[in-house]
C-alpha cells in the first residue's frame, strides 16, 4: 500500500488556480522531490496534504486513511510530520526542550514516559548535543533549521514533508541537510519523504524522483535525470535556472 | 545512528550565561527568608496584617503570571475570579434560603470550584475549534467578561448588593480554636498558602502540559503542527489559573469584610497586570515581588504625600518600566525553565 495518494487534488484561491488536479502517489522509502518556479503550487501542495489548507476537490489518502476533513494535528498523530520553510521552533526554550516537545506523547492523557534516550540519539543526529542547554533563539539559521528537522522526527512520522529545507542555508549548510535526510532514510526513521526545493543540486542528491509542478499542475514526473532532459520542463522552469 | 559530520562551519559564537538556576533558587530563599523573619523582628500588628493581605494579592499575581507570562494569553479580566471569589463566598455565607447559608470552610471551596468551572466554561468557547482566540482577539474578550462582570454585580439587586456590595459575616479562623483572620494569624494562612500556591505552580510550569504551554506561548502554530491539543492545555492552565485567582479573591474579600462591583472590574484586572510587569513576567517569583512591593509603596506614600503620592507612583512605575522593561526579577527569565 502507497504511504500517500493523492488523487485530483485542486485548490483555487479567487481565480487563482494554486493547484490544479494534481495527483502523485509515494511509496515506502521513497523521497520524492517536488520542483518548480515560484507560484507553481509546491509550498500549497504540501499544505493540502498537512490539512493546512482544505481542497476545493479531489482526495488525500494518507496510508489506508482518508484525511479529508482532519485538521493537521490530527494528521500529525496520524503519523506526518511538517518542517516548514522558515525554522519553527520554540526560541525561548532549550534545544533539549524543543526536542522533548517532538517527542513527549502529544495526548496528555497517555502516560509521559522517559524520552531522555529518543531526545539523546536525536541530539547527536543533529549535531546539537553540545548546544542542549542553549536557547533554541540563539542558534544560527541552519541549525534552527535541523533543530526542527530533529523535533519533527521525534514525533515518529511515516511521512516528512519538508518545504524548502534548505531555504537561506549555505552550500556546506545544504549539503549537511542532505546527508542528514539520507541517514534519515537509510535507517528507516522516516518511511517516505517529500522535499519541496528550489536548490537542483539538493534535490538530486536526496530524492528518488521527482516530480515537476508548473501553473499548479503536473508538469513531469521521474528521476532527476528525466526530468532534466524533459524539453517541457527545461522550458517551463530549468532553463530559467542556468 | 552516527552523527551526520561534515562540519563546515563554526558554531555562533554562545550567548552570555544567564544567571544560573542557583540565582532563582537564590531569590527564592532569600524571599523565603523574609516571610519567615518578617513577623518575627516587629510587632506592628497592623503591617504584618497589611502584608498578609499582599500575599493575596501575589497569589492572584501568579495566577496572571501562569497564563500570561508562560501561555501567551494576555488577560484583561482575571478580577472576574478573583472579585467573583470573594462575591460567591460572601452570598454563600451571608444570604439565606434553601441550603443558605453555609459556613466558610464550605463556602471557600465552592467558591474556587466555581471560579474554576466559570473559567472552564471561558475557556471552551475562547479555545475550542478552528476560529479559536488568541492575541488581542483573547484580550478584548477577557476586557469584556471584566466589563460585564461589573455590570452585573452593580445590577445584581439583593443578589449582590448593587453598588453597596455584600458586607461579609464570616471570619477566617475556626471558632473557639483559632483566629485567622487579623494579625500574625493571617499573616501564617497566607504566607503558607503563597508558598504552596507557588510551589505547585511552579512544578505546574515544569511538567509536560506546562512545557506545551510555553511551548504555545513561543510558537503557537508548532505545538499544534507537532500534533498537541492546543485548547486542551490552554484549558488546563486556565482553569488553574481561574481557581487560583478565586482562591485568592475568596480570602482576601473575607478579611477586608466587604466585596463590591469594583473588585470584579477592570480597574482590578488592571492593577494585577502592573504587579505582574513591574516585578518580571514569565518569572513567576517576580509577580510575587510586584504584588508585594506596588501596594507597599501605594499605601507607605499615600500616607506621607497627601496630594502628589498617585503622580509619585506612576512616576516611579513608568521609570522602572523604562529603564527595567523586563522587570524588576526580569533577569531571571534568561535562564531557561527546567
Amino acid at each position: 500500500m502507497s504511504v500517500l495518494t493523492v488523487d485530483a487534488v485542486s485548490k483555487h484561491f479567487g481565480g487563482l488556480r494554486a493547484v490544479d488536479g494534481v495527483s502523485l502517489r509515494l511509496e515506502a522509502g521513497e523521497v520524492r522531490g517536488l520542483i518548480g518556479s515560484n507560484g507553481a503550487g509546491k509550498s500549497t501542495l504540501l499544505d493540502l496534504i498537512f490539512g493546512r489548507t482544505r481542497p476545493d476537490a479531489g482526495t488525500i489518502r494518507f496510508g489506508d486513511t482518508d484525511v479529508a476533513g482532519l485538521a493537521p494535528a490530527a494528521r500529525a498523530r496520524l503519523g506526518m510530520g511538517l518542517v516548514l520553510q522558515v525554522p519553527s521552533v520554540f526560541p525561548d526554550l532549550t534545544v533539549e526542550q524543543n526536542l522533548r516537545l517532538g517527542a513527549l506523547p502529544k495526548r496528555l492523557s497517555t502516560p509521559a514516559g522517559d524520552p531522555a534516550a529518543d531526545v539523546a540519539r536525536v541530539l547527536d543526529l543533529v549535531e546539537l548535543a553540545a548546544m542542549r542547554q542553549e536557547r533554541a533563539g540563539h542558534l544560527s539559521h541552519g541549525r534552527r533549521q535541523w533543530l526542527e528537522i530533529g523535533m519533527v522526527l521525534l514525533t515518529r512520522p511515516r511521512l516528512l514533508l519538508l518545504d524548502e529545507p534548505t531555504s537561506g542555508m549555505t552550500r556546506a549548510e545544504s549539503r549537511h541537510t542532505a546527508t542528514l535526510l539520507r541517514r534519515l532514510q537509510a535507517a528507516g526513521d522516516v518511511e517516505a519523504m517529500i522535499v519541496v526545493e528550489h536548490n537542483i543540486e539538493f534535490v538530486g542528491l536526496v530524492s528518488d524522483r521527482v516530480t515537476v509542478l508548473h501553473r499548479g499542475a503536473v508538469l513531469a514526473s521521474g528521476t532527476i535525470a528525466d526530468v532534466q532532459q524533459d524539453p517541457a520542463v527545461q522550458a517551463a522552469y530549468l532553463g530559467r535556472l542556468r | 545512528m552516527q552523527p551526520v559530520g561534515d562540519r563546515t562551519e563554526d558554531p555562533p559564537a554562545a550567548p552570555a550565561p544567564g544567571p544560573g538556576r542557583s540565582t532563582r533558587r537564590l531569590v527564592e530563599i532569600a524571599l523565603l527568608v523574609l516571610l519567615v523573619a518578617l513577623p518575627l523582628v516587629t510587632n506592628d500588628t497592623f503591617f504584618i496584617d497589611r502584608v498578609g493581605r499582599y500575599f493575596l494579592f501575589a497569589i492572584f499575581a501568579i495566577s496572571v503570571d501562569l497564563i500570561w507570562g508562560y501561555g501567551g494569553l494576555f488577560t484583561f479580566g482575571h478580577a472576574a475570579f478573583f472579585g467573583g471569589g470573594g462575591y460567591l463566598v460572601a452570598m454563600l455565607t451571608t444570604r439565606t434560603g434553601w441550603f443558605l447559608p453555609v459556613p466558610f470552610w464550605i463556602a471557600l471551596p465552592l467558591a474556587v470550584t466555581a471560579a474554576a468551572v466559570l473559567a472552564l466554561a471561558m475557556s471552551y468557547f475562547v479555545f475550542s475549534g478552528r476560529e479559536a482566540l488568541r492575541g488581542v482577539e483573547f484580550a478584548v474578550v477577557t476586557l469584556a467578561v471584566a466589563v460585564l462582570a461589573e455590570r452585573l454585580a452593580n445590577a445584581g439587586g439583593t443578589v449582590t448588593g448593587g453598588q453597596n456590595g455584600i458586607l461579609m459575616q464570616t471570619r477566617l479562623g475556626i471558632p473557639g480554636v483559632i483566629s485567622l483572620h487579623r494579625g500574625y494569624g493571617f499573616y501564617a494562612l497566607t504566607g503558607l498558602l503563597l508558598v504552596a500556591v507557588y510551589l505547585g505552580v511552579r512544578r505546574f510550569i515544569r511538567s509536560r502540559p506546562g512545557l506545551v504551554l510555553r511551548g504555545i506561548r513561543d510558537n503557537e502554530d508548532r505545538v499544534d503542527l507537532l500534533g498537541y491539543d492546543v485548547a486542551q492545555v490552554k484549558r488546563r492552565a486556565f482553569v488553574l489559573s481561574g481557581a487560583l485567582a478565586g482562591l485568592a479573591g475568596a480570602l482576601f474579600h473575607v478579611h477586608e469584610g466587604i466585596v463590591s462591583p469594583g473588585a470584579v472590574g477592570v480597574g482590578s484586572s488592571t492593577l494585577v497586570l502592573l504587579w505582574v510587569v513591574l516585578g518580571g513576567r514569565g518569572t513567576l517569583l517576580g509577580p510575587v515581588v510586584g504584588a508585594l512591593l506596588l501596594p507597599h509603596l501605594t499605601a507607605s506614600l499615600s500616607g506621607t504625600l497627601l496630594d502628589t503620592w498617585l503622580v509619585t507612583v506612576g512616576v516611579i512605575l513608568v521609570a522602572v518600566i523604562v529603564l527595567l522593561p523586563a522587570g524588576l526579577l526580569g533577569f531571571l527569565a534568561k535562564e531557561p525553565e527546567p
